[in-house]
């Protein structure tokens, strides 16, 4: 099972657009058992795929929705309210992990305030509290053998979140809008794959898959700093050969009710669609391989 | 028509991306900078460092009937040293261990170690190594570790060379390790690497006072090492306790060498030409041949002849050369008519 996560500090620099590609390609054009997980409390990945609430009680963001085979009469769900999210691995609860309109594709959703409440566990505890949590679930012996890929959203930051997917993931791609501030995003989540890398064992480590340029312009600016980007010695072989350009398609199948739904299920000689399939397939090779 | 502007990253950004990316591809999954509690760490009993005090005098006190009871005292008062500056500043370094079964056993930081239970610490910073360190690098490890250490006896920075250079022949075959191949090995200059290698190999009696702690200078250690002569270099290691400075021991052996190479080469046969002439040598101190002139001219026989020097101009080497010659001259002359 191949854990991958899209990282950068940086907010707005396509994380979820790019996840959410990377899923539907797996599961839709790989026919592999997928797994996503939103580890962002803004649960904008979650929102993709579920109709996530707004509880009135739970002031600080959205919540799942009630799961599917939830049974309020069954004897079994007694002790369970109905909803489940990734968050759940933070306070001992199992995952129960939601359908999508996507054959193959599952996803554990985001929990606004559950997720912030991890993030805001004591300095001296989050090691065991949060940092190690998301690797024992995901190394759990019937999540390795219910899918074959996880895809995981992350939380615009470097904290104890970000950390964990960090030390759960065997994959890391940073998607980078080719502009100063989210470039210094990079550099933030270098840091932590520096720090991962130094700690992990040899037989295991944590690739970079690399930088992935996102919603890229045809501007000066963008090509300039590419450029630079893949000039540089160090760098150059981690920026990758594919890239995402600006598109506003990409944002409108994010819509509700948009039709269809996936880039991928657009018609064959599409531009957005040709443009995913190439990043995705890419990508997907280099892990798969 | 202007230059068009061009766009690029920040050169500390630069810069920072590299050095990160530059540290990864070096370092992955070598090591691990952790907190340990002090309760899993055990001492490395073959660390080449021969502190007496162990990790239970610390925890349970020092026996009074220990052996080696007065030895431990000293210790523990200069580690209590250290405990009050841990108990302060905490300790600068990590210390450097491997996973040995529950515990983990220490490359470098025995003293800091002690030092931090003494200061009724529970845990101490680490740096783990993902898997133990072969026996070869964790020589050198502690041996690097150790250089940068003031009160290392020299018994026992040679014991470390030693125990690396055996576990380097234990890796790589018996090879002869010459003193480049030490200062490849270790880091230290050729010279260092010279000293080492002939303090090790030194004869049986310097090797003794090394161990005894007699000699405690790596440079004196090498000086003595190099006499060939037994009576030249007990008296050299003699002078040594009884606390001679190098310049000294050098002139002390210097003098000792030129006596026993002189009673040699007289009583040795010599070999090629028969010599017809004495070879009188060269000097650079002209005093040398005021001090012959003078002792000449004082004799009686010779008293007559003093005049004949009175003029000459004792710091030109030259008029010193001219008057020695002139008083070999004298001397042939008059021990001629001698004989005759």
């Amino acid at each position: 099972m191949e854990i991958i996560a899209f990282v950068n500090n940086k907010g707005g620099v396509g994380k979820t657009t790019c996840s959410k590609l990377m899923a539907e390609y797996l599961s839709k054009t790989k026919k592999l058992r997928t797994l996503c997980i939103d580890f962002d409390p803004q649960c904008n990945f979650s929102h993709q795929y579920l109709d996530m609430e707004i509880d009135p009680a739970a002031p600080e963001g959205l919540i799942p929705p009630i799961h599917p085979d939830y049974n309020p009469h069954d004897p079994d769900d007694i002790d369970w309210d109905g909803r489940s999210s990734i968050a759940e691995i933070f306070y001992g609860q199992g995952v129960i992990p939601y359908p999508t309109y996507v054959e193959k594709l599952d996803i554990a959703p985001g929990h606004a305030e559950k997720l912030l409440t991890a993030e805001s566990v004591r300095r001296s505890e989050v090691v065991d509290k949060v940092h190690k949590q998301l690797s024992n679930f995901l190394n759990h012996p019937d999540v390795q053998a219910e899918y074959d890929a996880v895809v995981i959203d992350t939380a615009p930051s470097k904290g104890p979140l970000t950390i964990s997917v960090i030390k759960a993931a065997t994959h890391i791609i940073i998607p980078s809008v080719m502009e100063e501030q989210p470039v210094q995003g990079i550099y933030g989540m270098l840091q932590l794959w520096m720090q991962e890398s130094l700690v992990r064992e040899k037989t295991r480590p944590l690739h970079l898959i690399g930088i992935l340029p996102n919603m890229f312009k045809q501007t000066r600016l963008h090509k300039d700093i590419l450029r630079s980007l893949q000039d540089n010695p160090a760098m150059g072989k981690y920026i990758l050969p594919v890239k995402f350009s600006q598109r506003i398609v990409f944002a409108e199948v994010d819509a509700a009710d948009s039709t269809p739904r996936s880039i991928f299920d657009f018609p064959e000689q599409h531009v957005a669609k040709s443009e995913a399939e190439e990043v995705c397939s890419y990508i997907a090779e280099r892990i798969f391989a | 028509m202007s230059k068009k502007k061009r766009f690029g990253i920040s050169e500390a950004l630069t810069r920072g991306l590299s050095e990160t990316i530059n540290v990864v591809e070096n370092n992955s999954g070598l090591y691990r900078n952790v907190i340990l509690p002090l309760s899993r760490i055990e001492l490395d009993p073959d660390n080449p460092r021969k502190l007496a005090i162990d990790l239970s005098d610390i925890r349970h006190g020092l026996r009074p009937d220990d052996p080696r009871f007065q030895q431990k005292q000293d210790e523990l008062e200069r580690l209590k040293e250290l405990a009050h500056t841990i108990k302060t500043n905490g300790i600068i370094n990590p210390i450097v261990v491997y996973k040995n079964g529950e515990f983990y056993r220490i490359v470098a930081g025995e003293r800091r170690c002690l030092g931090s239970i003494l200061a009724g610490k529970q845990e101490i910073e680490a740096r783990v190594f993902n898997d133990k360190p072969k026996g070869f690098d964790l020589k050198l490890i502690q041996w690097v570790e150790n250089t940068a250490r003031e009160d290392l006896t020299l018994d026992e920075r040679l014991g470390n060379v030693k125990e690396i250079i055996t576990e380097y022949q234990h890796q790589h075959g018996s090879v002869e390790v010459t003193a480049t191949l030490l200062k490849n090995i270790t880091g230290l200059s050729l010279s260092q690497s010279t000293y080492y290698l002939t303090a090790l190999n030194a004869p049986e009696d310097v090797r003794i006072h090394i161990q005894n702690g007699n000699i405690r200078n790596l440079d004196k250690a090498v000086l003595i090492s190099n006499v060939g002569t037994p009576e030249v270099r007990s008296q050299a290691i003699e002078a040594c306790i009884n606390g001679s400075s190098l310049k000294e021991l050098r002139t002390l052996i210097t003098q000792q060498k030129s006596l026993s190479r002189m009673k040699r080469s007289l009583s040795s046969n010599t070999r090629g030409r028969v010599a017809a002439k004495v070879n009188l040598g060269v000097t650079p101190k002209p005093e040398v041949i005021k001090i012959i002139i003078d002792s000449v001219t004082n004799l009686k026989q010779f008293d007559k002849y003093s005049n004949v020097f009175s003029q000459v101009n004792w710091m030109d080497l030259r008029q010193v050369t001219k008057a020695f010659r002139k008083l070999i001259e004298i001397l042939e002359t008059e021990t001629v008519y001698d004989r005759d």
